[in-house]
C-alpha cells in the first residue's frame, strides 16, 4: 500500500471505529433526537405566530423559509455541538496524556474520531428534520442537486469548524483549570448568531460585526444555502472553508504550545 | 546499543494549594498559592537494548513521571531522556513520530482499548495508527492472539472482559507494531495471583522472543523477581539503588532468621544475640552473617537442649526492598545500602525466582 495512503488510512479507520463505538448503544441518539424534534415543533409554532402577526415576510424570509432555516441550522448545533465535553473530560482526567505517544497528528486523529460519530448523528438528525419539516412546513425548498450537495458540503464544513473551535477552547485547559465558561459563552453566541435567527434579523451594526467572526459559518451558512440558494452561496462556502483552515491552524498552534505544559502527575 | 539514556532528568510540578475556610478560598481567587513538587530530581541511568529492568519505588517516588518523560508525554524541567537515540522531549514532529513507532506502553490503570468495542476493533485501529500493511497486521495479530491466548475475547466488548483478560489484550496490543522498547507501568495492578503469574510468563516470553527491551514499574515483588534482570530503585525522585537482581538478592544473604523449638524449656540467652521472639522453649533470632557465623550459632543452640524443630530462613527480597522504600530520607536509604556489603556473599537463596542466576545487565 502507498505510504501516503497508509498514513491517511489511520484517520479513516479512526472515524470508522468511532462510528462503531457510537452505534454500540441504540439509545445514544434518542435524547438529541427528542430534543431536536421538540425544538422544531416549538419554533414552527413561534414562527407561525410571528408571521401571522407581522405579515408575509421579514428581512426576506417567509414562514416556511424560517422553519426550514431553523431545521437546517440546528443540525450542526445538535450533531456537532458536543465535542468540547469529551475533549475537556479527557484533559481533566489526564487521559489526553496517554493519547500523545502515538504516531499521528493529534488534532487530525481527534478530528477523525469526533467527526466519525458526529457525522452519523448529524445525518440521522437531518433525516428527522426533513421528515418533521415536511409535516410542519411542506417540502424542503430545494431547487437542484447542486443546491443539495452545497448544503451537505456546507454542513460538513460547519461541523468541522464546530470541532476545531471546540478543540481550541478545550485545549485552554493547558493554562486554565476550569474552561467550561469559555465554551458556555461560545455556545450562547453561536446560538444567537445565526442558529435561532437568521443573521439578517439582527440590527445592522450587529450584522456588520458578526460577519467578521466565524459564527455565521457554524449554522447560518448551511441554513441560508438551504432556503435561499443563489449567486452569493459560493461566497458563503468559501468563507466557511477559510474559517476551517484558520481554525485548524489555531488548533495546531494551541496544541503545539500547550502540550509542553501537560502536568499529568502520578500513575 | 543503549536503549534508554537518562541524564540529570528532573520534573517539577507546580500545584495550586488551597487553605481551609471561605476567606482563604476568596483570597485564592485573587492571589493563588502555588507549591512546587519535585517529582523527579536529577535521575541518571542507562538501559542497554534487550535488558529487562524493574523501576521500583513507593507511591509518589517518581516512577510514573519518569516513564511519562521517557515516552514523550511529559516534558522534563531539566536534564534529558533519550530512547533509542531519540530525544523524548523533542519538539520536532518527525522525532515524536519516530519515538512513538519504536516504543510501546502499557499503563495498568489506563486503557488503550475502546471500552465499548471488542479488542479486534482496537487492534485494527492500532494497526492503522502504526501504519502496518493489512497482510502483515493480520499475521502479527494472529501470532499475538495465539501467544496471549486471547482468541475467545477478541470479539467481546472490552467492558465485558475481566481485568486479567483486558490486561492480556492491552499487552498484546502494545506489541502489535513490534516495538523495540516496551514501557509497562504497573501492568499487574489489581490482578489475582494466577493471572499475575500468566502475565509475567507472557512478558518473559515477549522479552525473549521479540528481543524487546522492557522497562517495568511495579509494586509487586513477584513481577520483579520473575521478569527482571536489573532493578533501579527510585525514592523521593532520586535513584538510590541501581544493580542487577542477582546483586539485590545477595543482600538477602547478609541476614538469616533462625527459629528453634526445644522439647523442654531451655536457657536461650546467647551472648551477642537478641531474640526477635522468645518463649520458655522457643525463640527466633535475626543473625547478621557478617558478625556471626551460622554454624557457630547453630552449634550453640544445639548445646542448649534437645531440639524439636529448627528453621533457617533468608530475608525475603520483598523485605529488603520494603526497608529501602521506608527509609525516611534519601541519605538514610543510601546509608542502608552502604551498610550491606555484597562482595563477600555467596550465591544461592530461597527468596528469588528462576532468573536469579542469569547475568545481570547493569551497564
Amino acid at each position: 500500500m502507498n505510504r501516503y495512503l497508509l498514513r491517511a488510512r489511520k484517520y479513516g479507520v479512526a472515524a470508522g471505529v468511532s462510528l462503531r463505538n457510537r452505534l454500540a448503544y441504540a439509545g445514544n441518539f434518542a435524547s438529541s433526537m427528542a430534543t431536536y424534534a421538540l425544538f422544531i415543533f416549538v419554533f414552527s409554532r413561534i414562527w407561525t405566530a410571528v408571521f401571522a402577526a407581522s405579515g408575509p415576510a421579514i428581512a426576506g424570509y417567509d414562514r416556511v423559509m424560517c422553519i426550514w432555516y431553523f431545521i437546517v441550522a440546528e443540525v450542526p448545533m445538535f450533531g456537532f455541538g458536543h465535542f468540547f465535553h469529551t475533549l475537556a473530560q479527557d484533559m481533566k482526567s489526564g487521559q489526553v496524556a496517554y493519547l500523545l505517544g502515538r504516531p499521528y497528528s493529534f488534532v487530525g486523529y481527534h478530528y477523525a474520531d469526533g467527526m466519525g460519530a458526529a457525522l452519523l448523528e448529524a445525518g440521522i438528525l437531518l433525516a428527522e428534520g426533513i421528515l418533521l419539516g415536511g409535516l410542519l412546513a411542506g417540502a424542503l425548498p430545494l431547487r437542484s442537486l447542486v443546491q443539495l450537495l452545497a448544503v451537505l458540503f456546507s454542513l460538513l464544513l460547519a461541523g468541522s469548524l464546530q470541532f476545531l473551535l471546540q478543540f481550541a477552547i478545550a485545549m485552554t485547559a493547558f493554562w486554565f483549570e476550569e474552561n467550561t465558561a469559555f465554551f458556555w459563552i461560545f455556545q450562547k453566541i453561536a446560538l444567537v448568531v445565526g442558529t435561532l435567527l437568521p443573521i439578517e434579523f439582527l440590527p445592522e451594526a450587529a450584522q456588520r460585526i458578526v460577519r467578521w467572526t466565524p459564527f455565521p459559518s457554524l449554522a447560518y451558512a448551511p441554513a441560508r444555502l438551504a432556503v435561499a440558494f443563489g449567486p452569493a452561496s459560493g461566497g458563503l462556502l468559501l468563507e466557511q472553508a477559510a474559517w476551517v483552515v484558520a481554525a485548524a491552524a489555531v488548533c495546531r498552534l494551541v496544541f503545539g504550545v500547550g502540550r509542553t505544559k501537560i502536568a499529568s502527575q502520578g500513575g | 546499543m543503549t536503549a534508554i539514556r537518562v541524564e540529570g532528568l528532573s520534573k517539577t510540578f507546580r500545584t495550586k494549594t488551597k487553605a481551609e475556610g471561605f476567606g482563604a478560598s476568596l483570597r485564592g481567587l485573587v492571589r493563588p498559592r502555588w507549591r512546587s513538587v519535585d517529582a523527579v530530581r536529577g535521575v541518571d541511568f542507562e538501559v542497554e537494548e534487550g535488558e529487562v529492568v524493574a523501576f521500583l519505588g513507593p507511591n509518589g517516588a517518581g516512577k510514573s513521571t519518569t516513564i511519562k518523560m521517557l515516552t514523550g508525554i511529559l516534558v522534563p524541567t531539566s536534564g534529558r531522556a533519550e530512547v533509542l537515540g531519540i530525544e523524548s522531549a523533542s519538539r520536532r514532529a518527525r522525532d515524536r513520530v519516530r519515538l512513538a513507532r519504536s516504543i510501546g506502553a502499557v499503563f495498568g490503570q489506563k486503557s488503550q482499548l475502546w471500552f465499548h468495542l471488542p479488542p479486534s476493533d482496537s487492534f485494527r485501529l492500532l494497526g492503522a495508527v502504526y501504519e502496518i500493511e493489512p497482510a502483515p497486521l493480520a499475521r502479527r495479530k494472529a501470532e499475538l492472539v495465539e501467544r496471549f491466548g486471547i482468541a475467545d475475547y477478541m470479539d467481546v466488548p472490552v467492558r465485558k472482559l475481566s481485568l486479567g483478560e483486558r490486561i492480556r489484550c492491552e499487552i498484546a496490543a502494545s506489541l502489535l507494531h513490534e516495538p523495540r522498547v516496551l514501557f509497562l507501568d504497573e501492568p499487574t495492578i489489581g490482578l489475582d495471583v494466577v493471572v499475575k503469574r500468566e502475565i509475567r510468563g507472557l512478558l518473559e516470553e515477549a522479552a525473549k522472543r521479540d528481543h524487546v527491551t522492557i522497562f517495568l514499574t511495579s509494586h509487586d515483588i513477584g513481577d520483579i523477581e520473575k521478569v527482571c534482570k536489573r532493578a533501579i530503585i527510585i525514592h523521593h525522585g532520586a535513584v538510590i539503588v541501581d544493580e542487577s537482581m542477582k546483586e539485590l538478592k545477595h543482600r538477602a544473604l547478609a541476614k538469616k532468621f533462625i527459629g528453634v523449638k526445644y522439647t523442654a524449656p531451655a536457657n536461650l540467652d546467647l551472648p551477642g544475640l537478641k531474640p526477635l521472639k522468645r518463649t520458655e522453649d522457643a525463640a527466633r533470632f535475626e543473625i547478621d552473617t557478617r558478625v556471626h557465623r551460622i554454624e557457630d550459632v547453630l552449634r550453640r543452640l544445639v548445646e542448649r537442649g534437645e531440639i524439636l524443630d529448627l528453621t533457617v530462613e533468608d530475608e525475603s527480597l520483598e523485605n529488603i526492598i520494603a526497608e529501602i522504600f521506608t527509609s525516611r530520607s534519601e541519605e538514610d536509604a543510601r546509608a542502608a545500602s552502604r551498610a550491606r556489603p555484597t562482595s563477600a556473599l555467596g550465591p544461592g537463596t530461597d527468596s528469588g525466582g528462576g532468573s536469579s542466576d542469569e547475568p545481570g545487565g547493569a551497564p
